[in-house]
């Protein structure tokens, strides 16, 4: 970022902004938080006659953007309906258009823990842990409860439709997986019948959440939304990989698995079964298995040149062995 | 014949060059992330040179006797690979098809064990 793209950014940002927060505005600070091929993450700090405001705002990134994603319109409208629904979302303040030839949209900058480690491991946050469970359980329920037609944008699909997704995205690696094909040929003869299609987040869990001692700040991170089986989002903090480093606690290394579904069955009114949080437990490995080959693939193939994706191609290792585990007690 | 420091040596040096003198003097805790990354990725390569060719020849064996073939084992390395791909493809075929062979399970636990055993041996031990 030279200084005159960032200064082009905060020139454009700042006439974008007159109509969310009126003329008497100036930029006090900003600052890229993230930055990467796909999307970018902006500190800005805006003073307006009701004192300094903290802002976040997402930008697209230069490269080519993830195909599975949403568009940052549309993840924009989504913080909007479940803002408005009561789910502890960022408040969005609204879609920019292109801020310098790239969409962007500004929310609320929320403060808390974020690092899934420091989650799952920090004496002070105990009291987090303590009430984490059911707290992430009533997110999911007012997100599952959100009227689908208030967000005509997301791709829906049922069981059968997520492994198919999954094995062309095998099939893209090029190159061969046993132990993923024995995950996939074990889930297809076992995967649920269509029933509830609902809003999903995509991506619930320990590391995507602004944690304070007082527990569950926000839930963040919202690009992978789509409409599908409810049981395939309380089952995603679930996976190992998402408990980091406090195996023992299978809910995102933090707590225990029944109280957590006790509550979220009691707001929401389904009655998903532990039996079926093991299935979806499954293809949670399945698909971080296989994201983890398809970032390698995005640093290998030049889309976006990272040692961080490039390690990650390696670790994919990690779900196989956790996936094979899980084959073996399902039997 | 190169010199020394051998490759693995080499990549040692620069991981321990990351750890000492990278890490301690690095604020930003994003390039600190990537830093440690960055050393983990050494440290996957100083397994691979030690133990990666034995690995591979393991696998291939292990794949020769689950898919029946009687083929002999090669001695080059970059032929291994190449036999351990293929045989790899073959059984991802079979299974998709529905016609995994009799210990596949077994076969595919003892062989990614040992992809661990190069990429991330403290993970291997979080399973005893």
């Amino acid at each position: 970022m030279t200084r005159d793209r960032g200064q082009d950014v905060s020139v454009e940002l700042r006439e974008r902004l007159i109509p969310l927060f009126g003329g008497d505005i100036a930029i006090e600070r900003l600052a890229l938080l993230a930055g990467g091929a796909s999307k970018e993450a902006w500190a800005l700090d805006l003073r307006t006659p009701q004192g300094t405001r903290l802002l976040l705002v997402r930008r697209a990134g230069g490269g080519v953007i993830h195909q599975q994603t949403l568009s940052l319109e549309h993840e924009c409208r989504l913080l909007e309906v479940a803002y408005a629904a009561g789910v502890r979302a960022p408040q969005p303040y609204g879609y920019l258009g292109e801020i310098v030839g790239r969409p962007a949209f500004v929310s609320e900058r929320v403060s808390g823990e974020t690092i899934g480690r420091r989650i799952a491991q920090r004496p002070e946050l105990a009291g987090a842990r303590a009430v984490l469970p059911a707290q992430m359980a009533e997110e999911l329920a007012k997100i599952h409860a959100i009227p689908a037609d208030r967000v005509p944008f997301l791709e829906a699909g049922g069981p059968h439709d997520v492994l198919t997704r999954l094995e062309r995205e095998l099939d893209s690696v090029e190159e061969p997986h046993p132990a993923i094909e024995l995950g996939l040929a074990w889930a297809k003869s076992r995967a649920p019948d269509r029933g509830d299609v609902v809003v999903l987040h995509g991506d619930l869990r320990v590391g995507n959440l602004a944690v304070t001692e007082a527990g569950l700040g926000h839930v963040l991170d919202w690009e992978f939304a789509h409409l599908g089986d409810p049981t395939e989002d309380v089952a995603w903090p679930l996976v190992r990989a998402w408990r980091f480093g406090v195996d023992q606690m299978r809910l995102g290394g933090i707590g225990e698995v029944e109280p957590y579904l006790e509550r979220y069955n009691a707001l929401s009114g389904r009655h998903i079964s532990l039996a079926s949080l093991d299935y979806w437990e499954i293809v949670g490995n399945l698909k971080w298995a296989i994201g983890a080959l398809t970032q390698a693939r995005r640093h290998l193939s030049g889309q976006q040149r990272s040692v961080e994706l490039a390690v990650i191609g390696r670790l994919a290792a990690e779900m196989e062995f956790e996936l094979l585990h899980l084959l073996e007690r399902a039997g | 014949m190169q010199d020394r420091p051998r490759a693995d040596e080499l990549a040692e040096a620069v991981r321990e060059f990351i750890e000492t003198e990278v890490l301690p003097t690095t604020d930003d805790p994003r390039l600190r992330f990537r830093a440690l990354v960055a050393a983990n990725g050494l440290g996957i390569l100083e397994r691979e040179i030690a133990v990666g060719a034995p690995l591979v020849r393991r696998e291939v064996g292990a794949l020769m006797r689950l898919l029946g073939s009687a083929d002999s084992v090669p001695d080059d390395l970059d032929e291994l690979r190449r036999r351990a791909s293929d045989l790899n493809r073959e059984l991802s075929r079979r299974i998709r098809a529905g016609d995994a062979p009799e210990g596949t399970l077994v076969h595919l636990l003892a062989t990614v064990a040992d992809k661990l055993r190069v990429a991330s041996p403290r993970y291997l031990e979080r399973y005893r």
